[in-house]
């Protein structure tokens, strides 16, 4: 089994992509995230060898996007078959060429002796299949694709198609969702990127989640909006802090006077977060977030009783939304007990204790909010 | 609403322009006016304050912005306002590649997804209402590729042009490609600009594009950077 690199992704996946299985990323055409494929190359560097087949760039543009994503190919591991060169007439210098590349056999022909050198454990890349289909007469080019992928089903190695879905006839498509066993679709919803798994043959989820791509790192769940709430003097400001790789403040004598900021990489998820003051002149601003907000986060302080009560009516405001109560400050003396804090706000469930302070507890309240907003993306 | 080419006789026999929006094929043979056609209908969109972009795939977009300022001498200006935006997928394929922030490049003309993903970004990245797309030719996307790859591209592009309020204008060359694939495209088109050189003269058709008082073939002069219609296309004129 090889693993996407994000956690939810997998999960998702029952676990990953299994031994054998051939995936299709169908993408809408003038994606800005279509290099799908990359991340989880580079995931599994070192675990399995790649093939990366090149329809659409030159060898040079493979190796330069490779490199964007810090990745170093080393001919035991890695080979390209470049089905490009011949095709704009250029000379090349790879090892895998396809002489003929409006032939699918050809194609075969050279994946298959690739195949042979690098061993069945391997991953097959496909840049991208529409092309070849363009290239090659759509109905054989797809006989000869589902014989590659019938190899990989035997030998049990893995494949991943990018597939630029241009509207193509029904039956050609009907086809092509025949002979792979995922389909995983990917779309712009909302002004964002949205993957979209649609169909697997193993145990797997259908599911969907807005995801952006960064350089190098990869693959991300992506969560555009977080709102962090609370009242004043919760510890929004120092919660912000300990989950932000990067975080921008505003500062003054210790309170906050602005609309903080912070980006959020965490376990798979990225997101940008947003505090917002807890004086009473933020309220008006506070509303304008709750609406665009994917989640809310409600920074309480567990030692004031007065600061817990009033998250009641934070709940209250975020109650469309995801949302989770961080019991702060629980490193303080006097503090109440996350045990306490629900008693205190039943029948809301949704308390986590932590010490931003001590950076304890306040990733895990993130992930769980995250995770509340991957279902609450499902359930409709 | 109608949109003015730039060549005034030509708004003329359109009765005022081409339709705002729609999607024009201009097929012509090679050097006989489709250069200084594009370049008039780029005119007159930068007059009327729209946002033109360029799709290059024969020459790069310093000889375009070369040829720009032949016709339209303060060129630079409008590029500096941010009404420019060049696609060049040709500077690529031979090695040349000179910085601008009005430009974007794509690897080769294989790559159409990336295409259409340039122009869509390039829209979103202009402030103008209006735009012109000006597609320089597709004639190389079909010599890479085949006519039905290059027709579904184009079915998803024009889509996104109309939304992006885009009056979009592709160059096919006459004689490069089979009559089953001129069909092919022109199926996809709102309008078709024909030119030819017949009988030792120029002409020029319109089909489609609205309404036009004439859909006869129409003699043209060419001249430095002008295409001067000479034939006759009012009711009640002798010809």
């Amino acid at each position: 089994m090889i693993t996407t690199g994000i956690k939810k992704f997998d999960e998702l996946l029952g676990g990953g992509i299994p031994n054998g299985k051939s995936i299709l990323f169908q993408i809408e055409p003038g994606m800005e995230e279509s290099d799908v494929a990359f991340p989880i190359m580079k995931e599994n560097v070192g675990k399995v060898n790649t093939i990366y087949v090149s329809s659409v760039s030159s060898p040079k543009n493979v190796y330069r996007k490779m490199e964007e994503f810090d990745m170093k190919p080393d001919e035991k591991n890695f080979a390209i078959i470049d089905g490009y060169s011949p095709l704009i007439g250029a000379p090349s210098e790879e090892k895998y060429v396809v002489e003929e590349p409006h032939d699918i056999g050809s194609y075969e022909d050279t994946i298959f002796r690739a195949l042979e050198d690098l061993g069945e454990n391997t991953l097959l890349v496909f840049d991208s299949l529409s092309n070849i289909m363009d290239l090659c007469n759509e109905r054989i080019a797809l006989e000869g694709i589902e014989r590659i992928n019938n190899e990989i089903n035997k030998i049990g190695a893995y494949a991943i198609s990018n597939f630029i879905a241009w509207p193509y006839k029904e039956a050609i498509l009907y086809r092509i969702k025949r002979i792979f066993n995922a389909i995983i679709d990917v779309r712009n919803e909302r002004s964002l990127s949205l993957m979209e798994i649609k169909k697997a043959d193993w145990e797997a989820k259908t599911a969907k989640f807005y995801f952006k791509i960064f350089k190098p790192e990869g693959l991300r769940i992506y969560i555009p909006k977080i709102i962090v709430a609370g009242p004043f003097r919760s510890g929004k400001t120092t919660f912000i802090k300990s989950i932000s790789k990067k975080f921008f403040p505003v500062e003054r004598l210790g309170a906050t006077t602005g609309v903080e900021y912070g980006v959020v990489d965490y376990n798979g998820y990225r997101a940008d977060v947003f505090g917002i003051p807890g004086r009473e002149g933020f309220a008006p601003l506070l509303d304008k977030f709750a609406g665009s907000s994917m989640g809310a986060i409600i920074v309480v302080d567990s030692s004031s009783e007065e600061s817990i009560a009033s998250a009641k009516n934070f709940i209250e405001k975020f109650k469309d939304i995801p949302n989770v109560v961080v019991a702060n400050k629980q490193d303080a003396l006097n503090a109440k007990s996350v045990e306490e804090i629900k008693r205190m706000l039943y029948p809301y469930e949704n308390v986590i204790g932590a010490s931003a302070i001590r950076g304890e507890g306040t990733k895990e309240a993130f992930e769980f909010l995250a995770e509340k907003i991957v279902e609450e993306l499902n359930a409709h | 609403m109608l949109i003015k080419t730039g060549i005034d006789r030509l708004d003329e026999l359109l009765k005022g322009g081409i339709p705002f929006r729609s999607n024009v094929l201009i097929y012509a043979n090679p050097f006989i006016g489709k250069d200084i056609l594009m370049k008039r209908i780029a005119s007159a969109g930068l007059e009327n304050n729209e946002g033109i972009i360029f799709v290059l795939t024969d020459r790069s977009f310093g000889e375009m912005r070369e040829e720009m300022m032949t016709v339209v001498p303060n060129f630079k200006e409008y590029e500096n306002k941010g009404l420019i935006r060049y696609i060049d997928v040709y500077s690529p394929t031979v090695e040349l590649k000179e910085e601008s922030k009005w430009v974007t490049y794509v690897e080769s003309p294989v790559n159409r997804e990336r295409i259409a993903y340039s122009i869509m970004q390039a829209h979103k990245e202009m402030e103008q209402e209006k735009h012109r797309l000006i597609f320089d030719s597709i004639s190389t996307l079909i010599v890479y590729s085949d006519a039905k790859a290059v027709f579904r591209f184009l079915q998803v592009l024009s889509g996104t042009c109309k939304r992006m309020n885009t009056t979009s204008f592709f160059s096919m060359t006459r004689g490069m490609h089979e009559e089953i694939e001129v069909q092919t495209i022109k199926h996809l088109m709102d309008g078709v600009i024909e030119l030819r050189e017949h009988e030792a003269r120029y002409q020029l058709r319109v089909q489609g594009c609205g309404e036009a008082l004439s859909r006869h073939w129409i003699d043209y002069l060419l001249e430095e950077n002008e295409i001067r219609l000479t034939g006759a296309f009012r009711m009640g004129r002798v010809a």
